[in-house]
Parts: structure tokens; sequence; C-alpha cells
């Protein structure tokens, strides 16, 4: 066995570990492998999803006292609809300066 | 022999020593792009020390590929101003209407060629980040972002959930906002798009601690309401039928006095329409436009006697 040549061994490694380190610096994983601006997330979305179909009653707004409470496990079957029996809430009725 | 052996090994264990010093050493005096404790972000506006609003949305973040052009659209939108904050590679910008931080914006340039999808990302507010995580992890979220903390404003990560969704989750260092009816140019409102909502609403609920609510609806689709404090905090929806593609994700939504002429404006500044103006199930209309590199946002009258306190 020839030791001389273990030299280029831990070159190898201290070459292998530089980089390795570097690349943690460097770079943490993201949405579909994007890489994040440090502290501050930078995630694009998948490119190109629509808005057709909103026609026809479609609404995601807030509603004024209507709907029903459903029950604490809305994965399961819908025998919970009506838990509570009260209509679903709003937004706040104050607005900001004129007191609770 | 033996000595001759050991003799040899010594100079290498020298240079193994010096090559981790020195890996350890260059790695740790590379520059980390755009460092977090460059840039600090101004506190939540409105909050009420010590008050605790789980799954309130409470911030805003743009991600866009055209920040100067994405600060003239929102400026001549809602009358927003911007504060520019610099730090490394980052440029962020904060939005504010008066002297109130509403939302931040962050450039974020792609490859010539590439394509990509500016977007808004809705922050909603946790208790316990670390609790937040596990859970959401423990019913097939993944995680985009691990916790990070930012001075002044507290500890945020980015999941997807179950169905693809991005959000993010905010502990607020001192408290989160007050529950006040949004002024005009203020965010009001958010709403989740889904496949399936009454599975994907199961995991913001555990995650959130939500009431929820079903709402009637004329598209024969599920549409339910997540509550907290007695107040509704989001929309769970499906996603329509006829949507091209079909891609999960939250949306929302601006005040606006005339839902109908902010419409138009988005197009004279740059943007287009993506849902035309129409009367939403509170009365009020509503619209989503794009801003001119192609981020959605919402547009959504609500009159002060829309509110709780007068529907009841």
């Amino acid at each position: 066995m020839n030791t001389r040549a273990r030299p280029w061994g831990w070159t190898a490694f201290g070459l292998g570990l530089l980089m390795l380190l570097s690349s943690c610096a460097l770079t943490w994983g993201g949405y579909d492998g994007e890489v994040g601006i440090s502290a501050f997330p930078a995630f694009y979305e998948p490119y190109g999803y629509g808005y057709g179909g909103w026609g026809g009653g479609y609404a995601v707004g807030p509603g004024r006292g209507g709907g029903r409470r459903v029950g604490p496990n809305p994965g399961g079957p819908r025998a919970g609809a009506g838990f509570g029996g009260r209509g679903a809430p709003s937004l706040p009725g104050r607005s900001r300066g004129r007191g609770r | 022999m033996k000595n001759e052996g050991s003799a040899s090994v010594q100079p290498l264990r020298r240079a193994a020593i010096a090559w981790v010093a020195a890996a350890i050493g260059i790695a740790a005096a590379m520059p980390v792009p755009a460092q977090a404790a460059a840039i600090e972000v101004p506190p939540l506006a409105d909050i009420a020390p010590g008050e605790r609003h789980s799954g309130k949305v409470v911030w805003y973040e743009l991600v866009t590929t055209d920040l100067a052009g994405a600060k003239r659209f929102y400026a001549g939108m809602f009358g927003w101003s911007f504060r520019d904050l610099h730090g490394g590679d980052l440029d962020y910008s904060v939005a504010l209407l008066g002297d109130r931080p509403v939302a931040g914006l962050i450039q974020r340039s792609v490859m010539a060629g590439e394509r990509r999808q500016p977007a808004w990302l809705t922050f909603i507010a946790v208790n316990d980040l670390e609790a937040a995580r596990r859970s959401a992890l423990a019913q097939g979220a993944r995680i985009l972002m691990e916790p990070r903390s930012l001075p002044r404003r507290g500890r945020q990560a980015v999941f997807a959930d179950p169905e693809g969704a991005v959000f993010a989750v905010l502990a607020s260092d001192a408290g989160d906002p007050a529950d006040f009816l949004p002024a005009p140019g203020e965010w009001i409102w958010s709403a989740l798009l889904v496949r399936e909502p009454v599975k994907d609403a199961g995991f913001y609920q555990s995650l959130f601690g939500y009431e929820l609510y079903t709402l009637p609806s004329k598209d024969g689709l599920d549409h339910l309401i997540f509550a907290t404090d007695d107040l509704a905090r989001a929309s769970v929806n499906a996603l329509p039928r006829t949507a091209p593609p079909d891609h999960p994700h939250w949306l929302s939504f601006v005040r606006v006095v005339d839902a109908r002429a902010m419409a138009a404006r988005a197009v004279t500044l740059g943007g287009h329409t993506l849902v035309a103006p129409h009367l939403d199930r509170h009365g009020g209309w509503t619209a989503v436009v794009a801003d001119p590199a192609g981020a959605p946002v919402g547009l959504m009258e609500w009159s002060e006697s829309d509110s709780e306190e007068d529907a009841q």
C-alpha cells in the first residue's frame, strides 16, 4: 500500500466538504425546488391557472348571517350539518376610530 | 516498519484537520444572499398587545418579476405608497395605506424565457408556530420554508396544504391586529379555492381551530366559512368545474368603494380582468383582476351595513 497517495483522498474529502457547506449556506429548499430569498418567502405559483367558471352564482365572499355551522369533523359525513343551529358570522362591524 | 507508518500518518492527519478547518472557515465567510438581518420589516399594524387571533389573515406578500411595475399598479389602484428596503440581493418594498403597513412586495427575477406565476401569499396568524408546523406536516402538508424569525415581526413559515395551496403562518411577537372593519384600500377577505373544500377545510380547522359554516350556494358547489372569535375569517370554495387549469390556491380581496370602476381602472393601469364584476352573496360587487405581471387580486365592495352587527 502506498500511503503517499492518500493526500489526494484527503484533498477530495476537503473539497467535497467545502462544496457541501457552501451549498448549505447558499440554498434551501422551496416550492417545487425553488430557492427562497433569505427569511422571505419568494415562491411563484405554477404558471397559468385560470379563473373561468365563476358565472352562475359562484360567490366566495362572506355571508350576511346565513349558513349553518357544521360539526367538528368536516371531513366526515354531513351528519353534523346544523351543529349549534346558528348562522355564519360575518366581518367586524366596527371601523377603526369608531371605538368598540 | 510500524514507526515509519505512524510517521507518515501524522502529516496526513494534520492535512485533514487543515482541510476541514479551511472548509468550515471559507463556508462561514461566504456571504449568504440577502441576509434577513439586513432588512427589518415593520410590525403588523393595529396590534392589540396581548390579543391573539389564531386563524385571522394578518399579512400579505406579493412575489413579482416587476417590482416597479407592481408599485405603479397598486398605487394607482388603492392609493398605496411604498417604503423600499434593500438588503443584499433582496428588493423588498413595504406597501402603506397612509402610515399603516398593508403588504410587502418582493422582487424575484426569473431566467429569460422562464414562465412563472406571480402571486400574493396569504399569512395566517398562529399562536404557536412549532405546534402548527407539527400539525400541518402530520396532516399531509409540505413545508416550503422552515420557520424563520424576523425582528419586530415574529416567526413565519410557508406550507403547501394537502391539495397544494400555498399559505404562510405567522406567530407575531407583539400580538395580532385588532378586529376592525377594513377601510377601502385595505385587505378585507381571503378565499381558498380547492378541489375538495370539506376535506381541505378539516386540515385548516385542526391547524387554526376554526369553526366551520356551510353557506347556501346557487352553483351546487361547496362553499364554507372559516370563523374564529365569532367573526368570519375566510371562505373555502370548490374550484369552479370549468376552471382551466385546476390549481388550488388562496386569493385575497382588497376593499374598494366601486368594484366595477376599479376593475376598469386595473385595465388602464396595465392589468387585466380575470373575473368580471358580479354581485357576491353579501350584495356587494366583486371582481378579480391581474396586475401587470399577472398576480391575481380580488376587489370587493363592502358597505357598513353589510357587517355582522347590522346583519343580525
